[in-house]
């Protein structure tokens, strides 16, 4: 019996833990510098004329959340539209030996 | 090592391959181009590639065939034939504008760019002093696409007859289109040519994708989702609703792959328009055509 409440005891201390809020990661700092990362890269995309479709509303929804002082999201969002645009540069890339394959 | 060198043997053959056909004349690339389609789809005549999917679909193209009797784009014609002796653009073309669509788009040697037939309409616009904002003329839909669609209509039965300039130039910008039209692009990361060339009556979801060759022959188009966008937003139909020029279907199917669109009658989508119409050369124009 003692042990049974032990075990139960122990998880509900953890489930607590996991279940409890966490503070917020990322301060204003990170956020602006994570946007300008994103529209950095997104400029060079664009030049390349491979920019994605939704990397710009992306950044723009990042924006917003730093308005809100949201600033974990800032971050998540601005590091989205990065690899975006990281991607769409890859694309770039390749694109320079782009060409039919019939067979 | 062994694994690692053949690896790279092979990405550079392959590499190469691609260089090469990259490089390929544009009369090459319409024979390559024409051979898998045949290779294909056996039995499709080269002039039926101007029916797009309703060439390799009979159920849909009776349908079409039904709607084509009684075709929607009839009454747009007609504003597009009234604007155009309105505003004279006669008077700009060659032949008085009848029956020229063909030789569209064509290599300006006086700009060194690839020139379209849109661009030629509202350039003789500008001359005859209209104001094309204040008379809402844009460049992918609406009165715009109903001149074009009028001039194509003058056209029909007449073959493709692009020519592609031998300028460094001209070829450069030839090279540009199909590279955009061979590049994969997008989050979806999809090129052009993987709907309407590797899969090419395929179906996506519901539809059908078309096969590029003959693509051109039939723009502007009258598509049913345009008609019905349209309609919806303004809250009832007009004549002009399911017009559309060729950049506006480009910049839609970019969207469809997630990748950002180019402006219509951007330098980009006018190279893309030089390969692409090239590829159908020879193909009977049949513009405005219904599409869905």
């Amino acid at each position: 019996m003692k042990k049974i409440a032990v075990l139960f005891a122990a998880a509900v201390l953890t489930l607590g833990a996991c279940a409890a809020p966490s503070g917020p990661v990322h301060n204003e700092n990170d956020a602006l510098s994570a946007i300008t990362a994103a529209e950095h890269e997104t400029k060079r995309a664009a030049k390349a004329g491979f920019e994605w479709r939704d990397t710009g509303k992306l950044i723009k929804k990042a924006k917003a959340a730093l308005k809100k002082g949201d600033y974990d999201t800032a971050v998540k969002l601005a590091n989205k539209a990065k690899r975006q645009s990281s991607h769409a540069l890859e694309q770039a890339q390749l694109a320079k030996n782009a060409g039919p394959h019939f067979n | 090592m062994k694994k690692f060198l053949i690896a790279v043997s092979a990405l550079t053959m392959l590499g190469g391959a691609a260089i090469s056909s990259a490089q390929a004349s544009p009369s090459e690339d319409l024979k390559q181009f024409r051979a898998y389609f045949f290779k294909k789809f056996p039995g499709v005549k080269l002039q039926d590639y101007a029916n797009g999917i309703y060439a390799l679909d009979a159920t849909r193209r009776f349908e079409w065939e039904a709607m084509e009797e009684f075709p929607p784009y009839e009454d747009g014609v007609e504003v597009g034939k009234k604007l155009f002796n309105k505003y004279d653009l006669g008077s700009c073309f060659q032949k008085g504008g009848i029956g020229i669509k063909q030789y569209y788009p064509y290599w300006d040697k006086k700009t060194q760019k690839v020139r379209t037939l849109e661009q030629d309409i509202m350039a003789c616009l500008k001359k005859k002093g209209v104001d094309t904002k204040k008379a809402k003329i844009g460049w992918k839909k609406g009165k715009l696409a109903a001149i074009s669609a009028y001039m194509a209509y003058t056209s029909r039965g007449k073959p493709t007859s692009v020519t592609i300039d031998p300028s460094k130039a001209s070829l450069n910008a030839y090279n540009k289109g199909k590279i955009f039209f061979y590049a994969k692009r997008g989050q979806l990361n999809m090129a052009c040519a993987d709907c309407h060339v590797y899969n090419a009556g395929m179906l996506i979801r519901g539809n059908l994708l078309s096969p590029a060759l003959g693509h051109t022959t039939h723009f502007p188009v009258w598509r049913r989702k345009w008609a019905k966008k349209t309609a919806a937003k303004k809250g009832k139909s007009g004549p002009l609703d399911g017009f559309g020029t060729i950049h506006r279907r480009y910049g839609g199917c970019n969207k469809q792959v997630r990748a950002k669109p180019f402006k219509a009658q951007s330098e980009t989508y006018r190279d893309l328009e030089y390969f692409h119409t090239y590829m159908s050369n020879g193909i009977k124009l049949n513009g405005p055509s219904v599409r869905q």
